[in-house]
């Protein structure tokens, strides 16, 4: 941390440092700028004033009556635009430039010479030299009155040597006189340099102190901004808030209230601010003890009431006491200490909890219920499941008393139909095939029954095997071939190559193929049935094998398909008459599926024909066998 | 003096380069030393010296003083030169412990206007105490004294030798020291000189002389 602000101190330091030395540098250009172009001003003024003078002094010259221009108009013109214009040039087009200011003191010095030509080498005149020392020195850059005082030293010497008299006033001047005024010029260059320097020293002052106020002033404009983002940033939530924000100064006085908190207690923001939060929106029965709270905290800071929910009653306009959750937070700031109030109308919450109590209370009476429903429907059911158990027991104990001495009656039927065809008594040969049909039609319904009565006991088990299902497939042509082609009609088998092996219950899958192909061949005449076989994936992603049966039959309607599964149900029972059958097949081949883990459905469209569609798992597994014991 | 580029940016810096100001700046310096040398050699050069005769002349029309040496400037009214002989005559007056006559002639040649040697200069010489100011038309008094430069003087003992001739500047209108008043001033307080005759820096009176 220490380290960072020193880093942050010194990148300030830096940055200010840096921008003193580019304010340095502004003025100093600026300063010899403006210079260079006074300077231009007064060449030209100089060399006007030269032109001026010398008309005025001496504007002809006379040989008795005849005239001409002097000599020293032609100086003041030429000489004089000679020694000014290069240096006027200079300062107008190059103000700034080192160069310019050097060349416009030997100018400047140069055009002081001249003009003590033009004025009859006057010695007042050489106060022109030190008035342009003077004037040099605005450039505050002590180095340009070194080629000045070079050409002033140079031409004293000059004159001096060679007519001091123009110089010195004198017919006969030491040849170090020069020496003398040189050093007079230099004196004043001594104070020019110490004005110079301290010029100079003042600027870099201002300089640095221009840096440290813009530095400032940069700081300080960044924290204004930075503070009325921050103030318009919290006005924007406090505006946009959906709970009531209401600020308070110590004496509990409201200094800001929400469009939310106008919303909620009817009052505006115009009308609040200023106002007592406890006269305002606080039941006349409840402000003293509000008024407690707040002057126990300001006292002895006691925040017991302060930064934690409470659930309130507050008052709208109008008088309507209504709850309110409240969170009284002290702001921590500067000044004199401030709260923030936040408020929310929880009339609603309070009527739901209020209806979700009444609802729960229902609910659990409803639950109560229920559980007795449930307790009533248990007992129900078990003494079903013992009813059909026992349903069940009967009736595999009566099919297998009534088998038996039906096989009886079917056999010796079958034996006196063949004595009788043997002994040519053929008028009771269509009674004995009565007998012999209604004992067979008996003897499947029977064994329907009892297949159906042991699924549903739970006592039908998987014979499981592997058997090769092309196999199955040609000997169950063989078994049905009779049933499908009595009416005429043709039948095929549709396979998809070599099919493969199965792990499963062979005799069931055969009957499932057998009632439904058998189905096939009762309700379809003339027409064609196909049993197709392929390998398939079944709904639970696993592999099967899928048996097709179509057929061009009767067909049903949808209201037929939905029904046709169900034991002892067929189209219709004029189809029973019509067509015979128990109304069990279909329903033991659903129950058969079920068993071996498949599934069957069909689509029909009545006169067109049914598709029977059968999905058989290629590894079976016993279900009475995977479960474990005790959960069955 | 060779940072001539010290500014803030390149694209501040003039096109033309340092080196080519500072040459054109040499050429310039010559240029100018050269106008002022000219005008030097003019303001040193003298005009043409007049011989002014060893005696008095007689037809002149100026009386000479017969107790005192009698002392005449030759001025042309016009010349700007000769404001310096006339600052340098009244210094020679104020100097000399024994005043001598004086004259102060100023050239009017014929054919010009009324007045027109009126000029600050006659002015500045009427205001001069013991001057006598006199107007010489077409030059007589000058010729007769072989004067040919404004601003020469002669001075002449009582007995009408000539003492001194010649001009009493250093240079061309320029006042100051100079030999001619020094020679004036000794031998009016002191009757000697070593020099008796000067150089006459000041404007032709004739202009036939050019």
């Amino acid at each position: 941390m220490t380290i960072a602000f020193q880093s942050g101190a010194g990148e300030r330091v830096e940055s200010v440092t840096r921008r003193a030395d580019e304010l340095f540098a502004q003025y100093r250009r600026s300063i010899h700028e403006r210079t260079d172009r006074l300077f231009a001003g007064l060449m030209a003024f100089q060399w006007l004033m030269g032109i001026v003078f010398a008309l005025w002094v001496s504007p002809l010259a006379w040989e008795g009556p005849v005239s001409r221009t002097h000599l020293h108009v032609w100086a003041a013109v030429l000489l004089g635009g000679l020694i000014s214009l290069f240096p006027a040039l200079l300062g107008l087009l190059r103000p700034g430039v080192p160069s310019t200011r050097y060349i416009i003191a030997i100018a400047q010095m140069l055009m002081g010479a001249l003009l003590i030509h033009l004025t009859g080498g006057r010695i007042e005149t050489h106060f022109h030299v030190f008035g342009s020392l003077a004037f040099l020195a605005f450039y505050r850059d002590w180095r340009v009155l070194i080629p000045a005082t070079i050409v002033v030293a140079l031409d004293h010497m000059l004159r001096g040597i060679f007519w001091p008299q123009s110089v010195y006033g004198v017919l006969v001047a030491s040849q170090w006189r020069w020496l003398e005024h040189a050093a007079w010029v230099l004196f004043e260059d001594v104070f020019l340099f110490v004005a110079c320097r301290r010029s100079i020293a003042e600027m870099q002052q201002t300089a640095d102190r221009t840096a440290a106020l813009e530095h400032e002033v940069r700081t300080r404009q960044q924290a204004e901004l930075d503070a009325r983002t921050a103030r318009a940033r919290n006005d924007a939530v406090l505006e946009v808030a959906l709970d009531c924000v209401i600020l308070m100064d110590e004496a509990g006085r409201i200094v800001q209230f929400n469009p939310a908190a106008e919303r909620t207690f009817g009052h505006s923001s115009a009308e609040a601010v200023g106002t007592e939060l406890a006269n305002l929106i606080i039941p006349a029965r409840k402000r003293a003890s509000y008024r407690t709270a707040l002057a126990r905290y300001l006292m002895i800071g006691d925040t017991a009431n302060f930064n934690r929910r409470l659930e309130l009653l507050a008052v709208r306009r109008g008088g309507e006491e209504f709850p309110v959750e409240v969170a009284i937070a002290p702001i921590s700031s500067e000044g004199a200490p401030m709260f923030a109030c936040y408020m929310r109308d929880i009339t609603a919450r309070k009527q739901a909890e209020r209806e979700l109590h009444k609802s729960r209370d229902a609910e659990r009476q409803n639950a109560e219920q229920l559980a007795e429903l449930v307790d009533e429907l248990r007992i129900t059911q078990r003494q079903a499941e013992a009813a059909t158990r026992a349903k069940s027991e009967f009736l595999a104990s009566m099919s297998h008393e009534l088998r038996t001495p039906l096989n009886a009656i079917i056999l010796y039927s079958e034996l006196l139909q063949e004595e009788a065809s043997d002994e040519g008594d053929q008028s009771s040969i269509p009674d004995l095939q009565r007998i012999r049909s209604a004992g067979k039609h008996l003897l499947d319904l029977i064994n329907g029954i009892l297949d159906l009565s042991k699924i549903e006991a739970g006592k039908m088990s998987l014979a499981l095997e592997t058997f090769d299902v092309n196999v199955m497939v040609d000997e169950l042509v063989d078994t049905v071939g009779p049933l499908v082609y009595k009416n005429g009609n043709t039948f095929a088998v549709e396979t998809d190559g070599a099919i493969g092996t199965m792990f499963g219950d062979l005799t069931k899958t055969r009957q499932v193929l057998l009632n439904l192909l058998s189905n096939a061949g009762k309700f379809t005449r003339d027409g064609a049935i196909t049993l197709a076989i392929r390998r398939s994936i079944s709904d639970d992603a696993l592999p099967c094998v899928e048996f097709v049966v179509t057929d061009t039959g009767v067909g049903m309607t949808p209201e037929q398909s939905r029904k046709v599964f169900d034991p002892f149900t067929q189209a219709d029972v004029t189809t029973t008459r019509k067509y015979g059958g128990t109304g069990l097949g279909l329903a033991i081949v659903l129950r058969f599926c079920d068993l071996m883990g498949g599934t069957v459905s069909v689509d029909s469209r009545i006169g067109e024909g049914s598709r029977f569609t059968v999905r058989l798992p290629v590894q079976m597994v016993d279900a009475a066998e995977s479960i474990p014991a005790g959960v069955a | 003096m060779s940072d001539d580029c010290a500014v803030p940016s390149p694209s501040d810096c003039p096109p033309v380069r340092s080196r080519v100001v500072w040459a054109f700046a040499a050429v310039w310096i010559v240029a100018v030393v050269a106008g002022l040398s000219v005008l030097w050699a003019w303001e040193n050069t003298p005009g043409a010296a007049g011989d002014a005769p060893a005696q008095w002349p007689g037809e002149s029309g100026l009386s000479r003083a017969a107790d005192a040496p009698t002392l005449v400037l030759f001025a042309h009214p016009q010349c700007s030169c000769t404001r310096a002989s006339l600052a340098e005559f009244a210094e020679i007056l104020a100097r000399a412990t024994t005043p001598p006559r004086t004259y102060i002639v100023f050239l009017k040649p014929v054919g010009l206007g009324v007045d027109w040697e009126k000029t600050d200069l006659w002015r500045a010489a009427t205001k001069l105490p013991g001057v006598t100011v006199l107007r010489d038309d077409d030059g007589l008094e000058a010729t007769r004294f072989g004067v040919i430069t404004s601003g020469q003087t002669v001075l002449y003992d009582p007995s009408g030798a000539l003492l001194f001739s010649g001009g009493i500047t250093g240079a061309r209108g320029h006042a100051g020291d100079n030999a001619g008043r020094a020679s004036l001033v000794s031998l009016l307080n002191q009757g000697k000189t070593d020099l008796s005759s000067t150089s006459v820096f000041g404007c032709p009176l004739f202009a036939f002389l050019d």
